[in-house]
């Protein structure tokens, strides 16, 4: 018996070696990387987000509180001065403004250089949210009750809350999602650095400080009034309008530093 | 199930050689194979094999390979009414193995606090065989698809987290996941793969007309089911179409002029030319399905009928194929093709499937 192993056993062997060999060789010519940190500050207009019931206003001077919000960012992007871009594969990231720690993460393996941007998804792609369901954990996981079970998909950003303003209280319903067309809420966001650079080195963590703020997700392309906002809960050209909203002026950066 | 599946293989003659060919190859070839190999070895599991009649498989199998330990464990959850918010509700109380796991007596079928749910609950039977889910095929996934009754408000009204809490602090749900899973915490796909083994086993495969056309004992026919059967492909088939009655398509078989109720497909696509089309569903056990269509609306299979023959009601979605060249709306059938179509309807009846206990509550 043994000897019908032996050739089984050979093939094992070099393929591993073989396998090691052409990892040493990627490894030879591969750049240098680095880790980007991302912190996100939740706002509405120049004060920080708070879910204890806090009124805000809008620039009409309709009054809301906020109870939930949560978004996912991913497909994050870096760009450099000259065109070229790395995009960061596999990162979901479900930042919650009830967890602060879900406000802060970092993007490892960017190759070392200077950029001069960043992009990224609000959203899941189409090919993440539909695709095998017991792939999808961690910040993923429909548990984390940012999953639409009966169109299979994630809920892209979801924010919830009472228009205090409207009499009666008004509830404030938000979940946005939906990849399909004619209503894809798919949008990329893409703050600017204003004139800063993000110095990717490897040993040195720099960051990226954004904020997002709640106040452009009724305000943007579209205006929307928070007595006439509608209740969101599926893909509608509302919801659509609602994501280009976010997506041109939610999210800006406050600050890259070094390290 | 892989160690038990590797020490089968060791007892076999030259077992060793494909012990080590699997070591050493270990690839997605060798995998697949090795993964029907336990589907085939594995007979306690009701409802494996790919019928000779039906069209390729769609489920992954390798993806969730069918074992007696797992498929005993989606059986309990799927039986369980603590998974609903309160207590209530099981998956078992809308899909009764006696009804092919569709809910006799109900247009729409009471979840948590008697809340009536949006559409009739139908027949839960080949799935491995389906694209998609629901009658507007919303769901793109077996195990998705537990996902969408658990947490409806009108079904079992229960967040994910907090049945996977309920698992979680449960010590006999502890023990079964561990044993067939491994130790750790039940998670999103320990659940729903385990209940993903029981909805994937319900093969309903041994009717009067299986074994007809399989050519196997106790499948003879009368004259009056063999001429109905004749009807029903000339008239039927172009929707109800291979030996799954189903093209898997989303179709308006012309229930209504107006969609406001519920749109169908177009519920998830938004396009108004989905307004108003449904799947079109298997008609496996139809006799024992009703009430019919995505709204319960017809008790008997006589008024599906009635509906066909001059029930047909126009809209821009309808389906051209229940338009004649003459303008006329709908299916034309005599009486003497309609009492065809009503015997050969009930030799879909799988009677075997329908009395398995191995798929009724567990006691
Ligand atoms: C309150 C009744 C109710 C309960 C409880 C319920 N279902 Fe259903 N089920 C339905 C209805 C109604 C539909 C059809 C929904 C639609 O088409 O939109 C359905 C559809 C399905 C389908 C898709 C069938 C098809 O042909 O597309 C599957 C699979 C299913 N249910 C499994 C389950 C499982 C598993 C559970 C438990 C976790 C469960 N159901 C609990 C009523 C129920
Ligand atoms: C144009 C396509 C089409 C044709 C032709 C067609 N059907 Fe259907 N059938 C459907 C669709 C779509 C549904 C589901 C509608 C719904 O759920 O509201 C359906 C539903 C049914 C149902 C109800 C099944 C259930 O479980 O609720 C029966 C029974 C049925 N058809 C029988 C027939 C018979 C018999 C014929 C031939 C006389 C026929 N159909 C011809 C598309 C078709």
């Amino acid at each position: 018996m043994k000897k019908y192993l032996l050739l089984p056993f050979l093939l094992v062997v070099f393929g591993a070696a073989g396998v090691l060999n052409s990892c040493k060789k990627d490894a030879d010519s591969q750049p240098t990387v680095g880790t980007v940190s991302l912190e996100l500050a939740n706002m509405v207009g120049t004060q920080p987000l708070a879910l204890d019931g806090t009124a805000y206003s809008t620039a009409s001077g309709e009054t809301f509180t906020v109870s939930t919000l949560k978004y996912y960012i991913s497909n994050i992007t870096f760009a450099k001065a000259d065109g070229s871009t790395y995009a960061a594969p596999g990162e979901y990231h479900l930042i919650d403004a009830s967890k602060s720690a879900s406000t802060n993460f970092t993007v490892s393996k960017v190759p070392t250089g200077d950029y001069t941007g960043v992009s990224f998804v609000v959203g899941v792609d189409s090919t993440t949210t539909k695709g095998d369901p017991l792939a999808l954990s961690g910040d993923l996981n429909p548990a984390n009750a940012m999953y639409w079970a009966w169109a299979t998909g994630h809920i892209f950003l979801k924010l919830e809350g009472t228009v205090t303003s409207a009499s009666p209280n008004k509830a404030l319903v938000c979940h946005i999602g939906g990849y399909r067309q004619p209503y894809s809420a798919l949008v990329t966001a893409a703050p600017s650095f204003k004139g800063s650079t993000l110095q990717v080195r490897s040993g040195t963590t720099p960051k990226i400080r954004l904020s997002a703020d709640v106040l452009k997700i009724f305000d943007g392309p579209t205006r929307f009034t928070l007595s006439s906002f509608p209740t969101t809960m599926m893909p509608s050209a509302a919801s659509v309008q609602v994501a280009q909203n976010y997506a041109a002026g939610m999210f800006a950066v406050a600050g890259v530093q070094a390290n | 199930m892989r160690a038990t599946h590797l020490l089968r293989t060791l007892r076999q003659p030259l077992a060793h050689w494909r012990l080590a060919a699997l070591l050493a190859l270990g690839g997605v070839v060798v995998a697949s194979a090795s993964c029907s190999k336990v589907a085939s070895l594995e007979l306690a599991v009701p409802g494996t094999e790919q019928p000779a009649n039906f069209p390729a498989m769609v489920y992954n199998l390798a993806k969730n390979p069918p074992s007696a330990a797992a498929f005993e464990l989606g059986k309990a959850l799927f039986y369980d009414k603590r998974l609903s918010h309160d207590g209530t509700v099981s998956c078992g109380s809308c899909h009764q193995v006696a009804a092919a796991f569709a809910q006799p007596g109900f247009r729409f079928s009471p979840g948590v606090g008697g809340r009536p749910g949006a559409r009739n609950a139908p027949a839960l039977q080949n799935l491995r065989w389906r694209r998609s889910f629901m009658a507007d095929g919303g769901v793109l996934g077996l195990e998705l698809q537990a996902l969408a009754p658990l947490t409806d408000a009108h079904e079992m009204s229960m967040p994910l987290a907090d049945a996977l809490a309920r698992l979680n602090a449960d010590t006999n749900y502890q023990q079964h996941f561990a044993a067939v899973y491994g130790p750790g915490k039940i998670d999103t796909p320990q659940f729903l793969r385990a209940l993903a083994q029981f909805t994937a086993s319900l093969t309903s495969a041994n009717s009067r007309y299986d074994k007809y056309v399989r050519h196997e004992a106790g499948g003879e026919f009368t004259a009056q089911e063999v001429s109905g059967l004749a009807v029903f492909k000339a008239k039927c088939g172009g929707c109800h179409a291979t030996d799954l009655f189903t093209d898997e398509s989303f179709r308006n078989n012309g229930l209504d002029r107006t969609f406001a109720r519920d749109s169908g497909r177009a519920h998830i696509t938004s396009w108004p030319t989905d307004r108003g089309r449904f799947r079109v569903p298997s008609l496996r056990n139809v006799a024992a399905t009703g009430p019919y269509m995505h709204d319960g609306r017809f008790a008997t299979l006589a008024q599906v009928l009635a509906h066909y023959n001059h029930g047909v009601q126009p809209s821009a979605t309808l389906d051209p194929l229940l338009r004649q060249p003459d303008g006329q709306l709908g299916i034309t059938l005599t009486a003497q093709e309609q009492a065809g179509l009503l015997t050969f309807l009930n030799t879909l009846t799988d009677q075997a499937f329908l009395t398995d206990n191995r798929l009724g509550p567990p006691h």
